[in-house]
């Protein structure tokens, strides 16, 4: 059993982008049973905007799951562009999952956009003023979400998705002082309660691909700049040399480029 | 915009302007980019990060010129690359 899974996250689309992936989009079906987008699909999040994610994401011919990022919050459009996404055929997460059937398998994704807060030994904590309190409510919130949608899903493969990180690893490259607008470790609490195999995510531009959760959960951050292509592919269950890189399409695809 | 100078030299501080420049780019709606970083060089201040397009990349550097017309600024800002990937990372 193998589930091929293609991710990126925080493509930032208006017009000026529209038809840039589009090439590495049409070849994506040969290499990937789903594509997972990890927020930040937008600039500014506004409705004219989703329109140009649906144009260069929609009618892949694979599934595709997103959750939001923060620049998609940033028109209070939430609603709208979460319908023109729908409309295309985008299914978009948000304290929920969905089930896939990818080649016989189940692929669960659970999804949330998840917030920042900080990470162990420098994180914000639920005290003093209303406004931190708040902040770390939406932590905890957004966190306890991703654990209940985990824990919804019946499938053979378990994906959490979300736009900020669960861990400080996938950071690395951003300053430190600003890990706590990053993520937060309650992100990370919620992935390890589950049997989750894979946590993908966006949000970090200058962090780095590769971390794991303390439970072991491999985390992947694929925010665009970090992986500097049109997206990245991860073969899941398939019980080779873990973390081992084998060249596209040496399972039996043929990279269409060649 | 204000203007934040040092009041015993008149410059410009730089803590400031990096700071400026920061909200600027984040906040301008013709801009929103969280990922750009300033870097102080000896010739003047310099633009570091990625974009998704050549347009965004040239508005961010006309911007900050507009902003800072006293500063000299340049611009390493890139265009993330979107080919399709070569390789494929096997999970266990
Ligand atoms: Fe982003
Ligand atoms: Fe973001």
């Amino acid at each position: 059993m193998v589930i091929r899974i293609a991710a990126v996250g925080d493509v930032h689309l208006d017009e000026d982008v529209v038809g840039r992936f589009r090439p590495a989009l049409e070849e994506l079906p040969n290499h990937a049973d789903v594509l997972l987008l990890a927020g930040d699909l937008t600039r500014h999040g506004t409705e004219a905007e989703a329109r140009c994610v649906a144009r260069e994401f929609g009618g892949l011919g694979v599934p595709v799951v997103t959750v939001l990022g923060n620049h998609d919050y940033q028109c209070d459009e939430v609603p709208q562009v979460v319908e023109v996404l729908e409309e295309a055929g985008i299914t978009v997460l948000e304290g929920n999952g969905t089930v896939l059937d990818c080649s016989g398998s189940r692929l669960g994704i659970a999804g949330v956009k998840g917030f920042g807060g900080g990470f162990a030994g420098r994180c914000a904590a639920d005290f003093g003023e209303p406004e931190m309190k708040a902040f770390v409510g939406a932590s905890t919130e957004s966190a306890d979400a991703l654990k209940a949608a985990l824990h919804s899903l019946d499938c053979d493969l378990l994906v959490a998705l979300t736009h900020y990180s669960p861990v400080p690893d996938t950071l690395a490259g951003e300053p430190p002082e600003i890990y706590a607008f990053l993520g937060c470790y309650q992100l990370g609490q919620a992935i390890d309660s589950a049997p989750t195999t894979l946590a993908l995510h966006g949000h970090a531009h200058h962090g780095t691909e590769r971390g794991t959760t303390p439970g072991g959960v491999r985390v992947r951050n694929v925010a665009h700049p970090v992986i500097k292509q049109a997206y990245s592919v991860f073969h899941l269950g398939e019980h080779l040399e873990p973390g081992e890189v084998s060249r596209m399409g040496s399972l039996g695809t043929r990279p269409a480029w060649s | 915009m204000t203007e934040h100078r040092d009041v015993d030299t008149r410059r410009a501080t730089d803590a400031y302007v990096s700071a400026e420049i920061h909200r600027l780019l984040a906040e301008d709606p013709e801009v929103a980019e969280q990922g750009i970083t300033v870097v102080r060089r000896e010739l003047g201040l310099v633009l570091h990060g990625e974009v998704e397009s050549a347009q965004r990349r040239d508005e961010i550097l006309r911007r900050v010129a507009e902003h800072f017309p006293e500063l000299a600024v340049t611009s390493d800002i890139g265009v993330v690359r979107a080919q399709p990937p070569t390789e494929i990372e096997q999970l266990p």
